[in-house]
């Protein structure tokens, strides 16, 4: 392929990647109720709503609150699991870490079918704590492998000088390795309470109607007759997303963190 | 006895996470499985298989195959179109690597039901790309383009691309480019050195990215009763549909188990094969 046919692949691919989000911002200030596009007028109203519309408000604090919750149960299986496959390097740290990359393996309904069978039985069906929890074991693969990255450059010769110079363990770990791996765990973070936000299967299979998440929200108003709210939703969390993301490119090297050279 | 170290004791608390809520659930929805439905309740504790007989009847061996058809082709065109996309994004120069990355995880983050939302308004008769072509003069007489097959095909390319686009960058950004340049300056031509130098380097990790993004397929809901007609609907709707539409746990339980049972065959297949290349 000459340079010019490369660009062309690519930028298509860009095309029609970003094409969807521009649709979606386009109908989400129009002032029009049907949903169109391109705009004929253009207005927020459809923001305020979102902002000020009981309906709307309380799936959003739901899901925030379930992925602020849910991250930190799924860090802290991941910075354990490393921990120990690092300390260890055994039988049981691979075991720990195996169990870790289980949930990805599988599809999404499996593991959505098991927590609400799950859940229903021992009583706790419908409660958010149960989509806290579910959230916070199934996204645990992307904070571990993710975090696994910061302990493969931790060097062995700083963990060993920081022992010889009589640190404990819990010292090493909260003055040299916790440090280092930090930018690692601040990744893992912010992507499964992302990707927890935006979870539609598992919250529906585990909280049903009782804990109303915003995707649940959005997908039962496209299904049911929707209101350009949604598409006013829609765009609000697309901005959040690229807002985290942008941040986090700027006090880490994503590009790093997910596996490339530098430079 | 030995006695436990410090760095087991940690490792108990995401051992005990992910067999209580990871591995307790499967093992539990394998249970209900074999319970009996009560129309009045979820379920009676039984042990029958008449769960599982359902399964052999000709509307779940449709289902079944159908499923296995769109997450096949959805998976095969995924990884047709990231690999070679990634291939070029990580020879850019890094400022526009970092726009393709941000731009990867925006998506990867995405809600389903948000992607589902923008192509299901791109493909509407009154605002997407029906109405631009109607407008250019191409599409004499443009309708809606979904639901159909072709709709929830492009749903689920877009929602896995950016997870395989992300499983190649790594690789890709490590690679040793200098056997690629000795091809090309030796005479290969470009297309010789992707079918002969590049392609073969790559084929388990294409291969891997194909199976992976087949199993996640399988398991999509949103796609499907977004952008597909009913008769387009996967095994993962009906699952849906019989446990929380007609309270039918035990049932829903079960088609969940053969598709556990399934999926488990195509990793362990997958491994085996791996083993046998790493060994020759």
């Amino acid at each position: 392929m000459n340079s010019f046919l490369k660009r062309l692949f690519v930028a298509l691919i860009a095309a029609g990647l970003i094409l969807p989000f521009l649709i979606v911002a386009g109908v989400s200030i129009n002032a029009n109720s049907n949903i169109s596009f391109p705009p004929t007028e253009l207005s927020l109203q459809w923001y305020t709503v979102l902002f000020t519309d009981k309906d709307w408000l309380m799936p959003i604090r739901n899901s925030l609150a379930i992925a602020v919750v849910a991250a930190l149960v799924s860090v802290s299986i991941a910075l354990a699991a490393n921990y120990v496959l690092w300390r260890l390097k055994s039988g049981f740290g691979r075991l720990v870490f195996a169990l870790g990359i289980g949930p990805f393996m599988l599809p999404p309904i499996i593991i959505a079918m098991g927590a609400s069978v799950f859940w229903a039985e021992i009583g706790m069906y419908g409660r958010i704590e149960a989509t806290i929890i579910s959230h916070g074991v199934f996204f645990v693969t992307l904070p571990l492998v993710i975090i696994s990255r910061g302990f493969a450059t931790l060097s062995d010769d700083v963990v060993e000088a920081s022992r010889t110079m009589g640190a404990t363990p819990w010292q090493t770990f909260r003055k040299v390795i916790f440090p280092l791996v930090l930018p690692y765990i601040v990744t893992g973070y912010a992507l499964v309470a992302i990707i927890s936000v935006n979870e539609y299967l598992i919250s529906y299979m585990v909280s049903g109607f009782a804990v109303e998440t915003l995707p649940i929200r959005i997908f039962n108003n496209v299904r049911y007759g929707y209101t350009p709210v949604v598409a006013s939703a829609a765009m609000a969390f697309a901005l959040l997303t690229v807002a985290v993301l942008l941040v986090l490119s700027m006090i880490t090297d994503l590009l790093k963190l997910l596996g490339a050279p530098r430079n | 006895m030995k006695r436990l170290s410090p760095a087991h004791l940690i490792g108990l608390f995401p051992l005990g996470m992910m067999s209580l809520f990871f591995l307790g659930p499967l093992a539990f929805m394998i249970v209900v499985s074999f319970y009996k439905r009560d129309p009045l309740g979820f379920y009676d504790v039984a042990f029958v298989w008449d769960n599982y007989a359902k399964f052999f009847s000709s509307f779940y061996y449709t289902i079944s195959m159908r499923s296995v058809w769109s997450s096949a082709l959805g998976a095969v065109i995924v990884v047709l179109l990231a690999f070679p996309a990634i291939y070029i994004i990580t020879d850019m120069k890094r400022r526009w690597q970092l726009f393709w990355i941000i731009l990867l995880l925006s998506l990867m983050c995405l809600s389903e039901v948000i992607l589902g939302f923008a192509w299901l308004i791109l493909l509407s008769e009154s605002s997407g790309i029906p109405k631009f072509m109607g407008w250019i003069g191409l599409w004499q007489d443009p309708h809606s383009l979904s639901p159909s097959f072709g709709a929830m095909i492009i749903g689920f390319v877009t929602l896995g691309f950016s997870l395989v686009a992300l499983m190649f960058y790594p690789q890709l950004a490590q690679r040793d480019r200098s056997i690629e340049e000795a091809a090309l300056t030796l005479g290969t031509s470009p297309p010789r050195v992707l079918t002969r130098v590049v392609l073969p380097n790559y084929r388990g990790a294409i291969i891997g990215a194909v199976v992976t993004m087949f199993v996640y397929f399988l398991g999509v809901f949103v796609m499907p009763t977004m952008l597909g007609r009913p008769q387009d609907w996967n095994m993962t709707v009906i699952i849906t549909d019989k446990a929380v539409g007609d309270a039918n746990m035990p049932l829903g339980s079960a088609l969940s188990v053969i598709m556990l049972l399934f999926t488990l065959l195509i990793i362990g297949l997958l491994m085996l094969a791996s083993r046998k290349e790493h060994r020759s």
